[in-house]
């Protein structure tokens, strides 16, 4: 039990780690046969959480990463989904398929993997992150204002 | 010169826990922890999770310092926390608000309601 709680110290952000992870480990080995072990690592659990989500700010940056991945994923699965209806409707038999039908269909999903695919996505998720890095940092500074 | 101490007000519970346990003597983490304890007649619990995320904020507010130097014959791991004087006000307008929390509740518990 006390390697897990290590490991939660560990998982804290590092300034609050290097600051108070001495401390809370001596306190562990003092408190943990009175308050229970299992007690001081649901307090250790709760810091955690309110140490990444309250007081850092690297979430944020987490949040905007995570939603340019989301967007991306998102944009992937739209163009498999959407672009196979597009392919299933002419293919009545599939038997006589004539592959030039298809051709002015042009779902992404079904093209080889190609320099202009491969921009296209880039530019998708340089855009959407570079708008939300300028989103978050505006709110940062608004937030940062209004706490003065 | 009075500084504003309106901003900070009201305190949380773990924070004016821990301020009040610093206003008698400079104390190790586990010793404000006992005297919480002590305090509340065991009531209320404060974990070292709990303890340090708070101590950040109030030393970040400016609140709690950091004592200078344990005593030589101390374990090295424990650092002392002290109630700087801006805290001590902080605390001191805290207790006033609540003594007058605590009027208009008397004044309103004192009789009982009539229902109507």
């Amino acid at each position: 039990m006390r390697l897990c709680y290590r490991c939660l110290l560990w998982l804290h952000p590092p300034m609050f780690r290097r600051e108070f992870s001495n401390e809370m480990l001596w306190i562990y080995d003092q408190a943990a046969r009175t308050e229970g072990a299992m007690s001081l690592f649901f307090d250790g659990v709760g810091s955690l959480t309110r140490q990444w989500v309250l007081r850092s700010r690297w979430w944020k940056i987490a949040l905007a990463l995570s939603l340019a991945v989301l967007q991306i994923v998102l944009g992937g699965f739209s163009a498999v989904i959407f672009g196979h209806r597009h392919l299933e409707a002419p293919a009545r038999d599939p038997s006589v398929v004539n592959m030039a039908e298809f051709a002015h269909y042009g779902a992404i999903a079904h093209q080889p993997l190609t320099v202009g695919i491969v921009m296209y996505l880039a530019v998708f998720f340089t855009g959407g992150l570079t708008i939300m890095v300028i989103g978050l940092a505006f709110w940062m500074r608004h937030c940062a204002r209004r706490v003065r | 010169m009075t500084e504003d101490y309106g901003p900070l007000l009201p305190l949380s519970p773990a924070a004016l826990h821990i301020l009040l346990s610093l206003a008698g003597e400079d104390r190790h983490g586990y010793g404000i922890m006992q005297e919480v304890a002590r305090q509340s007649d065991g009531q209320y619990k404060l974990g070292p999770g709990t303890l340090y995320d708070n101590l950040q904020k109030l030393m970040t507010q400016g609140l709690v310092d950091s004592s200078p130097k344990p005593p030589a014959h101390d374990d090295p791991r424990r650092r002392y926390y002290r109630l700087s004087g801006f805290g001590r006000g902080v605390l001191s307008a805290e207790i006033e608000r609540l003594e007058g929390v605590v009027r208009e509740a008397r004044i309103h518990l004192r009789a009982p309601r009539r229902a109507t």
